[in-house]
């Protein structure tokens, strides 16, 4: 270990850290709500569009991120889509993680019910107010937990990043490691940002869960 | 208020209804018993449609339920609007109750009246606990369904149907999932609603409760009606030895 050497490099570690939070989140919040937007389209009574949106999640789930990172990043301007690597990594992240997102929620939807729905179609609920109003309060609340364990993987995946240059906090730990050769003292850095950051969301999940839960808790009374 | 006449209904293969007439009058308190299997639930859900039904006419009010009639005498399915409108004029009641899980139990009787009835919520909430209060929970109005027992839960939904103020009320096996000593404050519910006058069809397996305020009793069994009249006649007095072998396993199960 090395204290000087951590010392020298922490405003580039913390910028790194910086960055990799803002992709993870803007990643993650661009995946949560595309997959949202994707389990809403599954449910339409639509073959053709079934099909897409199940090849899309296959696709996604199927193949590397770091595959689909790199054919974003290096192939995308061939198609006339020219990101800087942030942009990419952010992009990547959201389609990335929105196909699991779409099977997250769709699983969420699955949990309701049929009887909660059928009592809202009996006293005459129109189909939107149903969704909002009994189906997707239901499904979020199942979804909860698998959503902040998909957000605590995702936190992990941001160091691929570092392969399209993205100053992130593993780019930034590879640039010390180089520089200084202290490939431990690097690596033990950059895992306890990581850990901090893991244990940031995993708490924010649990209070976030027993919010949203909160209703479920017995008081005693019977169900 | 309710007729049926010739409904016939298959899933599939199996052939669930075979050809039912039934008619409720309004005001009239009917129950329909049978064996598990026989086509009671479906029936009853044919009524509001929650269960389309293949042939045969539904009509409440003279009102062709599901389908629409054309002017060159075939049908086609009802608009998903007119459809809504006329559930909204029947209270359903399920065997599971089925509340939702995340409101409170006065949420869940206002719900509909804010989102079908287009009530503000201040009014909505109000009516909701006139009619909380009339299924006597009113202290639990606040409490979350898996706060409450299955009896309290029913008597919930009961409530959140009749908020609608419905033309007449389907219970489809509204006490088979409580536990014995439960049932009793449900039926107390359903009784006082038969005795303002409420029109009510009703799938049950309470013989004491279909015999003391029941009008009518119809006899099902593998998809057709095979016998109904008063109480005292079905339950007493059928001619039809399906009906008797019925009601015997009851005598037996319940002589102790």
């Amino acid at each position: 270990m090395n204290p000087d050497v951590l010392w020298r490099y922490l405003p580039s570690l913390l910028s790194g850290f910086g960055v990799t939070v803002l992709c993870w989140s803007a990643g993650g919040a661009l995946g949560v709500v595309l997959g949202f937007g994707l389990a809403l389209l599954r449910r339409l009574d639509f073959p053709p569009l079934r099909w897409t949106l199940r090849a899309f999640v296959e696709v996604f789930r199927g193949t590397p991120f770091l595959m689909q990172l790199f054919l974003l990043y290096a192939g995308g301007p061939y198609i006339g889509l020219r990101l800087s690597a942030t942009a990419a990594g952010i992009l990547g992240l959201g389609l990335y993680s929105s196909a699991y997102f779409a099977e997250i929620f769709r699983g969420g939807f699955a949990t309701v019910p049929h009887g909660q729905i059928e009592a809202a179609i009996s006293v005459g609920m129109r189909p939107l107010d149903t969704l909002l109003r009994v189906e997707l309060p239901a499904a979020l609340i199942a979804a909860v937990p698998a959503i902040v364990n998909m957000l605590i993987v995702l936190s992990k995946e941001t160091v691929v990043l570092s392969i399209i240059t993205v100053p992130e906090l593993m780019y930034q730990m590879q640039t010390m490691a180089a520089e200084t050769f202290t490939a431990f003292d690097a690596i033990f850095a950059m895992a306890v940002f990581y850990w901090l950051l893991v244990e940031a969301v995993s708490r924010l999940g649990a209070r976030a869960e027993a919010r949203v839960t909160a209703y479920m808790a017995s008081e005693g009374a019977r169900a | 208020m309710i007729e049926m006449s010739g409904v016939g209904k298959s899933f599939g293969a199996h052939e669930v209804l075979k050809g039912v007439d039934l008619s409720v009058a309004g005001s009239e308190v009917v129950c329909i018993i049978g064996p598990s299997g026989s086509g009671k639930s479906t029936l009853l859900r044919c009524v509001n449609f929650l269960e389309s039904y293949d042939v045969g006419d539904v009509r409440i009010e003279g009102k062709l339920i599901g389908y629409e009639d054309m002017a060159d005498g075939t049908r086609r399915p009802m608009g998903a609007r007119a459809l809504r409108e006329t559930r909204r004029e029947i209270g359903m009641v399920f065997q599971h109750f089925n509340l939702w899980p995340h409101m409170t139990a006065v949420r869940n009787v206002a719900e509909p009246l804010r989102r079908v009835r287009g009530l503000p919520a201040a009014e909505a909430a109000e009516r909701a606990m006139a009619m909380l209060a009339r299924v006597g929970l009113s202290a639990k109005a606040h409490a979350y369904p898996s706060h409450l027992s299955g009896g309290q839960q029913q008597r919930v939904a009961i409530a959140r149907a009749l908020a609608m103020q419905p033309r007449l009320m389907l219970f489809d096996e509204p006490t088979s999932a409580l536990d014995p000593e439960l049932v009793g404050e449900v039926l107390e519910v359903m009784k006082s609603l038969a005795a303002e006058g409420m029109t009510m069809l009703i799938v049950t397996h309470e013989m004491g409760f279909a015999a003391h305020v029941a009008d009518r009793i119809a006899f099902i069994d593998d998809g057709r009606i095979i016998d109904q009249g008063p109480p005292r006649h079905v339950l007493h007095h059928s001619k039809e030895p399906r009906v008797r072998q019925f009601l015997q396993t009851y005598h037996d199960r319940n002589a102790f």
